[in-house]
């Protein structure tokens, strides 16, 4: 008798399920909050609905680059100091295909996919000559030169220089003003997508070895691995995502800026994924959720010295929970008292 | 005898240091063969070099009539050569299962084994699902070793096996190894003069870097002298 595997999937997915749920429903729970009706959520009505799915939208997509970051720095122990340049990649070339080339959405989806996989096999060229540190920095070094082509002048018909790329009218099916709720469906889909392809790709052989890799590459490289085709296909998996992710910003941002190619946004990922937890997947997603709505509401009630609270509350994420939420929900340990200990450290008393 | 590894005048560089000044080791086809020395003398870079993982800048290293130096890492492994690298070198992240899997050369590989791994050393069968990092020490030595026994290897490479393990799973480690050489050779590097002696039919030493003399591992267990010259052993 073929075995019933719907409830041990459905208790294992539980969590995640649950969590799927909550974003399908929340655009009508909101609306039903601010005395819209679901029938009106649906037409899409203005509101306190579709402000939340908007900053619903920005998670998403932070979500996924972080995601990104987390396959190659969390699961393969690449430490990239250039992965904005995935991401702006994706921004800028929807932008101008978009704008300045009049393509259509599948046919910009079909260049970033292959401009994804063009700029993997560049960060990868690199990959069998440098390690560590080294490659951070190198990658820092190509993801410098895109960003001062993206300010430069000469390209400013394009990118718009310094100030951004604007004026992008995206396809009127998803477009943020008109179909904002289809937009939020359609990052949400996309989202989990990416999620359930990189559990599975994480926990397939390929994974594995890309874990044995980070663990120790020497160990990979006795057991008769060529390891540099497993961090090339994780680089590549991952500057499709966030080649994605960036496609999707500008789809959903009126503006590009040039801030997107900075290292500043490759930090972005890096303290995303601290405050979810290195290498767990949810922690990417959890790290979104908290670092955009932190951002958000530290913002919005307490003005620009917002940026001092938040730095202190991430300082104060990596002394008390070093493993991320994530990390520390399936450890069940905060180091609290360790954290204090490390926090007396910094200031330099015993 | 035929012979599996032929390790012919090694010379060996690290950075600007010359660390191997000339080895040659001479491996049987199945039989255990010790490498002896004192710390330091150079018996791990002797294994790096074979690998590929330190290359030798001059000499040759024959593995089953080929010679392999010079080749990548990964190209020499996957010629049939196991290594279990010293400090029970396991992927902690991943689980005893996953640890064994990931040693597979072909696929089914693991399954093909198990039998004979499990037979080896019981415990791992128990710990399966269990991560790495929550085995005790000797119990990640012997997954290193069963994870070098996965694929279809001609040729194991075991450095340092007892080091830091209490002599009633050493005791339980030598019969495993000795059982898994009737079917590969081994080669491995001890300190522990006690344990290599009771293990291997044959013997180099290596001292400063050189070889200074092999030969049948009973000769030396009566030559006195000898060992108490290069291994510090009465």
């Amino acid at each position: 008798m073929a075995k019933n595997r719907f409830f041990p999937t459905l208790k294992s997915n539980g969590g995640m399920l649950v969590t799927l749920a909550v974003f399908i429903l929340l655009p009508f729970i909101v609306g039903l909050f601010d005395g819209a009706s679901p029938a009106q959520v649906w037409i899409n009505g203005s509101g306190q609905s579709k402000f939340i799915q908007g900053l619903a939208i920005e998670i998403f997509i932070l979500a996924l680059y972080a995601l990104s970051y987390d396959l190659i720095f969390g699961f393969t122990g690449l430490l990239s100091f250039g992965h904005s340049m995935f991401f702006a990649v994706g921004a800028y070339g929807t932008g101008i295909l978009l704008k300045n080339f009049g393509f259509s959405l599948p046919a910009t989806f079909g260049v970033i996919f292959l401009a994804g996989i063009l700029q993997a096999l560049l960060f990868g060229m690199v990959l069998p000559r440098v390690k560590g540190i080294t490659f951070a920095l190198v990658t820092l070094g190509m993801a410098s030169v895109f960003h001062v082509l993206v300010i430069s002048s000469e390209l400013g018909p394009y990118t718009g220089s310094d100030v951004g790329l604007q004026g992008v009218v995206p396809p009127e099916f998803i477009s943020p003003a008109s179909q904002r709720l289809r937009l939020y469906f359609v990052t949400l889909a996309v989202l989990i997508l990416v999620f359930m392809l990189y559990k599975r790709f994480v926990n397939s052989p390929t994974g594995r070895v890309c874990t044995a890799i980070r663990e120790n590459e020497g160990r990979a490289l006795m057991l008769g691995y060529n390891t540099f085709y497993f961090k090339l296909a994780a680089l590549a998996l991952s500057s499709l995502t966030a080649a994605l992710a960036g496609m999707l910003h500008t789809i959903y941002q009126p503006i590009v800026s040039p801030n997107v190619a900075g290292l500043g946004y490759t930090v972005t990922a890096l303290l995303i994924i601290l405050i979810g937890g290195v290498g767990t997947l949810n922690g990417a997603l959890v790290g979104a959720v908290v670092f955009r709505l932190l951002d958000y509401g530290l913002r919005r009630y307490i003005g620009e010295s917002a940026s001092f609270i938040n730095g202190a509350v991430y300082v104060a994420i990596v002394l008390f929970l070093p493993f991320g939420i994530v990390g520390t929900w399936r450890l069940k340990s905060a180091q609290v008292k360790q954290g204090w200990e490390r926090l007396a450290k910094l200031f330099g008393s015993r | 005898m035929e012979t599996i590894l032929d390790v012919q005048d090694i010379h060996t560089f690290i950075g600007q240091y010359h660390i191997l000044q000339g080895v040659s080791v001479r491996a049987p086809k199945g039989s255990i063969t010790a490498l002896l020395g004192r710390n330091g003398a150079g018996k791990t870079t002797t294994l790096k070099s074979i690998l590929g993982l330190t290359p030798p800048r001059q000499g040759k290293v024959v593995f089953d009539g080929r010679e392999i130096n010079g080749m990548r890492s990964f190209d020499i492994a996957s010629l049939g050569i196991g290594f279990v690298p010293e400090h029970r070198a396991i992927f902690r992240d991943l689980s005893v299962e996953e640890n064994l899997k990931i040693a597979e050369r072909q696929k089914g590989d693991y399954v093909r084994k198990q039998e004979f791994i499990f037979s080896l050393f019981p415990d791992l069968k128990r710990l399966i699902r269990l991560p790495g990092t929550h085995l005790s020490g000797g119990q990640q030595q012997m997954l290193a070793i069963a994870r070098a026994l996965v694929a279809d290897n001609q040729l194991l490479l075991i450095d340092e096996p007892s080091e830091g393990l209490a002599p009633v799973l050493i005791e339980q480690l030598m019969e495993a190894i000795k059982q898994l050489s009737a079917e590969t050779s081994v080669v491995l590097v001890e300190q522990n003069f006690l344990v290599a002696s009771k293990l291997a039919e044959y013997y180099v030493i290596i001292e400063e870097g050189r070889s200074v003399k092999q030969g049948n591992m009973k000769d030396l267990a009566d030559d006195k002298a000898t060992i108490h010259r290069y291994l510090g052993a009465a």
